[in-house]
């Protein structure tokens, strides 16, 4: 059985699905004892959901721009803030 | 700034069934775009940069579209793209990715934000302690807390966590080998939690007892 600071190690993996089925099966085993390792891994997984929410970065509007002319004609224009 | 020297030999070619993909590659880049921006923003800290990094992006991906041959892989493939640039951008400007030290920040894999906050209790009277304390922080707190991760660690993060990528899949985009894609995930983590409880502790989100 594994300990806690495995159980940790895993846990990140374990709410990505990333793990194997044996380690996934150590895991839940672990937190079927540890109550500590349960509410770290609710903790991590709000965190999680917490740090996928700032990801997001709307393209600006020059570099749409420049991106299309990019797009369109197949080279790269002269970028706007180059220019003086 | 980014050289734009384009050398489409050295684009990975996921591997698929057909020859050629069906549709024109400016419909495909665009559903990416976003998404793309925004792993260049995470991954070079600098929007000067990421803009470059994307244009560049385009430009390596535009040349070695007809090679693609399973359109599914298009937005690992892209990321993958960038990933190079952005080596390549790292290597012009003499930062040293690959041969960053792991020794000196191990000390950082025993820190657990889950135990501090229930050491230090910032929020004696809380019944969701852990929870109140991720209240606390805005989108540019949390941006800020991540731009300050080490980019070796950083980027297994914002790929897995950000952009929904598996870890095999973020072990192929950086080119390494899963375990080790798993290791700095961890320590990407801990980094995170970390600096989230430091950025806290600094800026007076919390007051803790000992700190000056």
């Amino acid at each position: 059985m594994i300990g806690c600071p495995e159980a940790v190690r895993r846990m990140w993996a374990y709410l990505d699905h990333s793990l194997e089925r044996g380690p996934v099966e150590e895991f839940e085993t672990h937190l079927e004892a540890c109550q500590r390792c349960c509410g770290e891994l609710e903790f991590s997984r709000h965190l999680k959901k917490m740090a996928a929410a700032t990801g997001s970065e709307a393209l600006p509007d020059p570099l749409r721009r420049q991106i299309d002319l990019l797009l369109e004609g197949g080279r790269l224009p002269t970028r706007e803030r180059d220019n003086p | 700034m980014i050289a734009t020297v384009i050398d489409a030999d050295r684009q990975p070619r996921p591997e698929g069934a057909r020859d050629e993909p069906d549709r024109a590659f400016a419909d495909v880049a665009r559903e990416q775009l976003d998404g793309l921006y925004g792993y260049c923003v995470r991954l070079t800290n600098d929007r000067t940069d990421a803009e470059d990094l994307v244009q560049d992006t385009l430009l390596r991906a535009m040349r070695a579209y007809r090679g693609l041959r399973d359109e599914r892989k298009v937005k690992s493939w892209l990321f993958t793209i960038a990933t190079n640039g952005w080596r390549d951008l790292c290597r012009t400007e003499g930062r040293t990715l690959a041969t960053i030290s792991l020794d000196d920040t191990d000390g950082e894999d025993d820190f657990s934000l889950f135990a501090t906050l229930a050491i230090e209790d910032p929020f004696p009277y809380s019944d969701e302690l852990h929870l109140d304390f991720l209240r606390l922080f805005h989108d540019e707190d949390v941006q800020d807390v991540f731009a300050q991760i080490n980019p070796v660690f950083r980027a297994p993060l914002i790929l897995t966590t950000i952009h929904g990528f598996s870890c095999k899949e973020a072990a192929s985009i950086l080119d390494v080998p899963l375990g080790t894609l798993l290791s700095r995930l961890h320590r990407g983590r801990r980094q995170l939690e970390r600096g989230m409880w430091d950025y806290a502790v600094k800026n007076s989100l919390v007051e803790v007892g000992d700190e000056p």
